[in-house]
């Protein structure tokens, strides 16, 4: 397993790296954000863990490049910053999970394994209906290359429909895919769900029905596949 | 000057109260002088007919055979009984008395009373008339007239005596001052209610922007945006400014606070992480000491935020947006658990305070419930009052004894120290909805875990 280390503080870097390589990682380190962003571009890294104050360019820019050039590693976000701006606009730029310092060295590796245990999973390939794109392997999705923010109710949905374009599907049918048997089947949460998810990747994407139920296709000089 | 007590509190009332005063005064004055102006020649034309009246006795009288002889008179009002209109002629006797020699028929029993002063004054000034005031036989007030005069024929003066009732013309006097009195009332209530609306219209401008003022702080709007006349856009101008400065102070405040935090929590880690790898004495004090240091940042850059926090206003937020990207963080951050959220909002549901706030009290509940469920958190948001606003997230996991909530509320209990995290998290949400002026409540959930209602103040759509 090789892993990037991007974290400018010497000291912490040194102790990183050390326990890593104890866990039998193989570790390359970066100091500041153009290193980090021309050594993720050019090397296939299982996992990063990026520190969000760097020198140069922030973290999280360097993650947003990452994302828009495809590089899909999974992330390891490490910062001081604990406010929930600072997380959401972390998960947005694309990471995987977060940690806030201070941490301890064990707590770090077993997120880190977790990460790796999930990327590992599922190799399914990308599916799309139009400019909208899912991938099922980090669970996410765009439309015309800019990343969505989905719940994962919205990606249930989502994924549903697309495996199922061009049909129309009943929102009973729906209700039975999104929730497990014990979950309140309000079948008026459908509607919520659709517009929601309308607004999120366009209001024409998905048709109505009247009185049969929902369809999903691409728009109009869009390919289809 | 000092004005009255209701003066100084309006400024409406200090421009009414000094235009009514001012009014109140030229009134007055204006009133007064009329009616001594027409009494005066109402009295002048009563006095044309008393001079007639001595002027035809000067002309007629004679002295026949050593007796004082009166003309005869047409005025037939003299010679009607008490008609209130008389004449009689008398000679000075001693001490400025006078002896009646002729009066007329209408006088019959009585005479003419003269003052001896008057008596004096004729004496000295012979041919020349003096009125004065006297009364007549039925009490009336009378107007009178004296003059005395030598004779042809008779060695000692005589006085000539004339006089009317003057209440007719006393009558005319005192309607015509009800008149005016009655006329200049109204007019001064004209210009009281003329002036009223005029500062009423006057200052519209002012009233209008103490309610954008008021909107500013309820966090309807975000600055004045009005006209406003030129006298008070720099007034305007200045509490835009003051607003804007309000809200750059806490902006500032708050990177200070973050730029402190990032700062000190690297070096606190990298000696947590050292200390651990060497076991020894002076390890141990390090860890410990690391750990306590780290307890104070979190304490002291919440106590921080807070202050920052009181001073911001006219914030408004949309709760939706909020919602859907911490719900999509948590389940990123729960994802080896397979946490679900499943959260409801109206779309247009406004909290007044700062965006931020709200993340971090929406986000701190919502991660606890994520933590304890067993995969399924559901969030709900909801309009309660025109003011208030709800935002509910229960949980299926275990929930949590009614006698151990308060415990939980209390700033840094450690209750969920089971589970990774701060452990701070409902104790700093309590503290921030109380600086809201809003309340966290525990209770149990349906779903069969905890259930957390915090109420906060919410902005008008």
């Amino acid at each position: 397993m090789r892993i990037l280390l991007v974290e400018d503080d010497p000291d912490l870097s040194r102790q990183l790296k050390l326990a890593l390589g104890d866990a039998g990682y193989a570790v390359d380190h970066a100091a500041d954000g153009e290193e980090a962003h021309y050594l993720g571009e050019g090397e296939p890294y299982d996992a990063v863990i990026l520190d969000l104050g760097l020198p140069k360019i922030d973290g999280v820019s360097v993650l947003e490049r990452w994302r828009r050039d495809n590089i899909a590693m999974p992330v390891l976000i490490l910062t001081a910053r604990d406010n929930w701006s600072q997380k959401v606009a972390g998960f947005d730029a694309g990471a995987d999970d977060y940690l806030t310092k201070p941490f301890h060295t064990e707590e770090l590796l077993a997120r880190l394994r977790a990460l790796l245990r999930r990327s590992a999973g599922h190799a399914s390939p990308n599916l799309s209906c139009g400019g909208l794109r899912l991938d099922p392997r980090s669970a996410r999705a765009s439309v015309n290359g800019e990343p969505l923010r989905l719940t994962s109710l919205e990606y249930r949905l989502l994924h549903y429909m697309i495996m199922h374009q061009g049909r129309v599907i009943s929102r009973t049918e729906l209700v039975e895919h999104l929730y497990d048997q014990d979950f309140d089947r309000d079948s008026n949460t459908i509607e919520v769900f659709i517009g929601r998810v309308r607004k999120k990747i366009g209001p024409d994407r998905i048709e109505t029905v009247r009185g049969l139920g929902y369809r999903l296709t691409p728009l109009p000089g869009e390919p289809t596949e | 000057m000092r004005l009255p007590a209701l003066g100084r509190r309006s400024l409406v009332g200090r421009l009414v109260l000094l235009a009514a005063g001012w009014s109140l005064a030229v009134l007055i004055v204006t009133g007064l002088s009329l009616t001594a102006f027409f009494q005066q020649a109402a009295l002048s034309r009563f006095d044309l007919g008393l001079t007639d009246l001595i002027e035809g006795l000067n002309a007629g009288v004679s002295v026949e055979e050593g007796r004082v002889v009166a003309p005869a008179l047409t005025d037939t009002r003299a010679l009607r009984v008490y008609s209130g209109r008389y004449w009689q002629i008398a000679e000075p006797g001693p001490n400025n008395t006078i002896k009646v020699i002729v009066p007329s028929r209408s006088l019959f029993d009585r005479e003419l009373s003269i003052p001896s002063g008057v008596v004096a004054q004729v004496a000295a000034t012979p041919a020349v008339q003096v009125f004065y005031g006297a009364e007549g036989p039925l009490d009336q007030p009378l107007r009178a007239t004296a003059m005395q005069v030598q004779l042809t024929g008779r060695a000692a003066p005589v006085i000539l005596m004339a006089a009317e009732d003057r209440s007719p013309v006393d009558r005319e006097a005192r309607r015509f001052a009800a008149l005016t009195a009655g006329a200049l009332v109204i007019l001064g209530a004209g210009i009281l209610a003329a002036v009223f609306i005029q500062v009423r219209v006057g200052l519209q401008p002012l009233f209008r922007l103490r309610g954008e003022v008021a909107d500013v702080r309820k966090g309807k709007i975000e600055r004045i945006v009005g006209d406003y006349p030129s006298e008070l856009e720099p007034l305007a101008t200045e509490l835009n400014a003051l607003v804007a400065h309000n809200q750059d102070v806490v902006e500032r405040q708050r990177t200070h606070v973050g730029n402190l935090a990032h700062a000190l929590k690297t070096p606190i880690s990298v000696m947590l992480t050292e200390a651990q790898q060497q076991p020894g004495q002076l390890s141990e004090v390090v860890s410990r000491q690391a750990e306590a240091m780290r307890g104070h940042v979190e304490h002291h850059l919440r106590r921080a935020r807070a202050a920052a926090r009181s001073q911001s206003h006219g914030e408004r937020t949309l709760v939706e947006p909020v919602l859907d990207e911490l719900a999509v963080t948590l389940e990123r951050i729960f994802q080896d658990k397979g946490v679900e959220i499943d959260w409801r909002c109206p779309e247009d549901l406004c909290f007044r305070g700062e965006r931020q706030d709200l993340q971090e009290m929406a986000g701190n509940i919502m991660e606890n419930a994520s933590k304890w469920s067993r995969g399924r958190v559901r969030a709900t948001a909801a309009v309660v009052s025109p003011e208030r606003l709800m935002i509910t997230v229960e949980d299926d996991g275990p929930g949590l004894p009614a006698d151990r909530r308060d415990e939980v509320l209390k700033r840094g209990a450690r209750l969920d120290e089971s589970a990774p995290g701060s452990g701070l998290g409902l104790a700093i949400v309590d503290e921030l909805a109380r600086a809201y002026g809003g309340s966290l409540v525990l209770g149990d959930s349906a779903m069969g875990g905890l259930k957390v209602e915090l109420s906060l103040p919410r902005a008008e759509t």
